[in-house]
């Protein structure tokens, strides 16, 4: 299923995939997708999905769909009263039982070898290698492996990924495999001249034809498909055995078999899967598939609010540029000239240029060696701060690099000078955080600053609660707003600074928003920050029960009173030190539990110290009438005496 | 009436607040501002009971008292009671000013504890002045109002049968017969107020002139 559940942060945002990017953010629109009630809510669009944050019920109706499992796109600019539309056409699923057994093309994520063939920075390769049918025979338990889709005889070095055997985990020669790809295409080269046509797929693509595409072996196995043939047996392409019709996959060997009845939209499909999932596709797939495959349901976005013509765009974008693939894939080599920038920190010079020309590596060895990868090092940052900076688009295609760069340098200043390590770290750490703040930019224009607010307010509740950054936890939970912001801009690393105004009223966006933290004014007017489960109560008793401790803590001191009764006082910096808050802070908080009568104060000469409140102890609002207390006392005296 | 109105001998003692540094610091908070005027102002009450205070001092360090020792019959009464014969000593200003805590309740302080026992008719300024910034330093502290004095002193006369009698005010306070009545060694000036609510009354009927004043029960 395309449309899935999310995860969502503690500030009600998806929680984005390592190397996601945040693109476009859209308030008020609606899902029309089987559930009803998904028609308010917001919608953000990242390089790799558009996921759809439900307003009412964030936790239980927010979904994602991968943009990798979109088939194209269309857009409806809205008619009088109807708002402008965007529909989503997710591929067809497949049955599971088919794509299980060719494991390196599982529709749900893109195998790992994919990454390096299908990077946009190359072109797609024109023939594709049909890796239902290549196989490769394990030499330790002959167990025949498909070769995996993207392996390519003509680019594959030693440093291509291989995968280990399905059967027995054991990898395989790099020449094993290759000479296993080689036999292959020759094969299927004299078998099956129709593959040399990969692409377009015409939307009249016969069945008969998409059977004789499955496989090499299909025109010498059953030339003409007969539909209603119940007891034909089916030969497999690969080991010849004779399986039953109505299975999937080879009895034996585990070849995936292509049954008569296959409805063409299935083996379109198959082949698709390596291809680019750009808009051009044929819009007949519907039809095609009602037969066997499960139909997708179209997903529609509602943008009641406007923005749908940015979020068009930037979806457009981000189809195009198909980041998903890239995902966790280390920074590509552009092309020879730029070499290898720091993939392998400089490990060699001549490595970037690629295997297609590994004669033109010149060893040096030496101290010369170590100069000559300096010096190619520095030309290497040199090309891509220049490429980077010579427009907006170009930065931020390279924003990674950049980044990557950056903190090399910091890490590199930190070295030489051992400045201030934790604030340069936390900078650092930062700077790859750039990519998900939000900036007015990135926001939908139709509703104005609210939107920004709102979502200036989650990224602050994210920046607060983040685990990793412990801004809050380090501040005894709770910080003041000035500190806060500070801290904040700080990150950000001088980009896209929030103005106090707007930081003001984005936390007090957090109450409305249902956010994890609360924004708390003093009574001096003092705004501090702190979570939403610290309440008052939580502070006081924490007090109190500090201040009960100093009961059974002997003093350092000699006191006048009894310290075992009533403890000591505390200032504003005793309790500053204890919890780790700032001393404004501290003050505050006293103050209020003083408030509260929980707490009651003293004026010294030592300054102003808070002491447990053993003044209001709750008996009798009133004072007794000291006769009748006297009275009372001596009753008692002679009763206890015996006299009464 | 009641057991011997003679101080015990036994120091008086002082509640647990009196060790509290805090409660000598004015509580910002109304409610426990509101529970430290009513310690202080028991306090204060109970203080002057088991001294016998009647009139308290407030910046003054000892507040002069009327004390009634065992052998009051060198006592004679004066009405300007500043110049208090006996002083005693043990009660000077102890009860405003913890030594040990070396905690001090200040004088503006004791003037809202003073204020707040006057609102409750347990207090009284000296003079009469309304507000503790006019008035001077000297308060009434009625530990028993005028009222319940006279009250007191109607049921000695009916008890011990003197109704229709006139007797002198110093023999109400220093004469022998009160001894062992609570009033004894009353303040002469407490007398009279108190006398005065029984006049209103009509119970009893005051003559004579400023020293030898004598009052008639009915």
């Amino acid at each position: 299923m395309a449309v899935r559940k999310i995860d969502l942060t503690t500030a009600l945002r998806p929680s984005y995939l390592p190397d996601e990017d945040l693109l476009f953010v859209q308030d008020n629109v609606g899902l029309k997708y089987k559930l009803p009630n998904q028609q308010n809510g917001q919608v953000y669009l990242t390089s790799h999905r558009i996921c759809y944050v439900d307003k009412a019920e964030p936790r239980r109706q927010s979904v994602a769909l991968d943009l990798k499992d979109v088939e194209r796109y269309e857009f409806y600019a809205g008619f009088l009263k109807s708002s402008a539309k965007i529909t989503l056409i997710p591929k067809a699923t497949k049955r599971s039982s088919l794509h299980s057994s060719i494991p390196s093309r599982s529709a749900n994520g893109t195998p790992p070898q994919s990454q390096r063939t299908d990077s946009p920075f190359r072109a797609p390769p024109v023939e594709q290698p049909s890796a239902s049918t290549a196989t490769w025979v394990c030499t330790i338990c002959s167990f025949s492996n498909p070769l995996p889709s993207n392996f390519d005889p003509a680019t594959a070095t030693a440093h291509t990924p291989l995968p280990p055997c399905l059967a027995c985990g054991i990898k395989p020669t790099l020449a094993h495999v290759l000479k296993a790809a080689i036999s292959n295409v020759s094969r299927r080269q004299t078998a099956g001249p129709p593959l040399q046509t990969p692409r377009p797929i015409q939307p009249g693509f016969s069945s008969q034809l998409s059977v004789q595409a499955s496989g090499p072996t299909s025109s010498s196995r059953d030339p003409s498909p007969q539909d209603s043939d119940p007891d034909a047996s089916f030969q497999c392409p690969r080991c010849t055995f004779l399986n039953h019709p109505s299975l999937l996959s080879c009895e034996i060997c585990g070849a995936p078999l292509i049954s008569h009845d296959l409805p063409a939209g299935l083996t379109q499909q198959s082949r698709r899967e390596t291809e680019s999932p750009g808009p051009f596709l044929n819009p007949s797939l519907s039809g095609a598939s009602s037969k066997g495959v499960e139909t997708p349901e179209n997903v529609k976005l509602s943008f009641r609010g406007g923005g749908e013509k940015i979020f068009y765009e930037r979806l457009k974008g981000s189809m195009t540029q198909r980041k998903w693939l890239l995902q966790g894939a280390p920074p590509i080599p552009k092309s020879s000239r730029y070499g290898d920038p720091l993939a392998d920190n400089g490990s060699g010079t001549g490595k970037g240029v690629g295997a297609g020309a590994p004669a033109e590596r010149v060893k040096i060895a030496g101290i010369a060696g170590l100069e000559h990868r300096g010096e190619a090092m520095r030309k290497n940052n040199e090309l891509v701060i220049g490429s980077a900076f010579e427009d907006l688009e170009a930065l931020m295609a390279s924003a990674r690099e950049v980044v990557a760069l950056a903190e090399k340098f910091a890490r590199q200043v930190k070295g030489a000078a051992g400045s201030n390590a934790s604030e340069n770290a936390l900078l650092a750490e930062s700077a790859s955080q750039l990519g998900l703040i939000t900036t007015k930019d990135i926001v939908g224009s139709g509703s104005g600053d609210s939107l920004y607010l709102s979502e200036l307010s989650r990224t602050l509740a994210e920046f607060l609660t983040d685990d990793s950054r412990g801004v809050l936890k380090r501040a005894g939970g709770i910080i003041s707003l000035v500190d806060l912001w500070a801290k904040f801009n700080r990150a950000r690393g001088g980009v896209e600074l929030v103005s106090p105004a707007d930081f003001e009223k984005a936390a007090n966006l957090w109450e409305k928003l249902e956010l994890p933290v609360r924004l708390r004014t003093f009574k001096s007017g003092v705004m501090v920050v702190q979570g939403r489960d610290r309440t008052d109560e939580h502070t006081i008793k924490a007090l109190l029960a500090w201040l009960r401790d100093l009961h059974e803590i002997p003093p350092d001191g000699e006191l006048a009173w009894d310290w075992r009764e009533f403890g000591r006082g505390v200032t504003a910096r005793d309790v500053a030190e204890r919890f780790g808050w700032s001393i404004g802070v501290a003050e505050e908080e006293l103050e209020m539990a003083e408030e509260r009568g929980v707490l009651c104060r003293e004026e010294g000469i030592e300054g102003l110290t808070f002491w447990e409140n053993l003044i209001d102890t709750g008996e009798g609002k009133g004072y007794r009438d000291p006769a009748k207390e006297a009275e009372d006392r001596m009753v008692k005296m002679l009763r206890e005496s015996g006299f009464l | 009436m009641q057991s011997s109105p003679t101080p015990t001998p036994a120091p008086f003692a002082f509640p647990r607040e009196y060790f509290f540094p805090p409660f000598f610091t004015r509580q910002t908070n109304l409610t426990t501002h509101h529970a430290q005027l009513v310690k202080w102002a028991s306090l204060v009450l109970s203080y002057c009971r088991h001294h016998r205070i009647f009139k308290l001092s407030l910046s003054g360090q000892s507040p002069t008292t009327t004390t009634t020792t065992t052998t009051a019959s060198t006592t004679t009464p004066t009405t300007n009671l500043l110049d208090a014969t006996t002083p005693s000593s043990t009660t000077s200003d102890e009860l405003f000013h913890n030594r040990k805590l070396n905690r001090k309740l200040s004088l503006a302080d004791v003037r809202e504890v003073i204020d707040f026992l006057r609102k409750d008719g347990r207090a009284e300024y000296v003079g009469g002045g309304s507000s503790g910034k006019d008035s001077g330093d000297v308060a009434w502290v009625y530990w028993r109002t005028p009222e319940e004095w006279a009250a007191l002193i109607e049921a000695w006369v009916d008890e011990t049968g003197q109704k229709g009698t006139v007797l002198t005010l110093y023999e109400l306070t220093q004469g022998d017969a009160t001894r062992g009545a609570e009033f004894h060694g009353l303040d002469p000036e407490l007398l009279q107020k108190a006398l005065g609510t029984l006049v209103k009354r009509q119970k009893a009927q005051i003559f004579g002139h400023e020293d030898s004043q004598g009052v008639k029960f009915f």
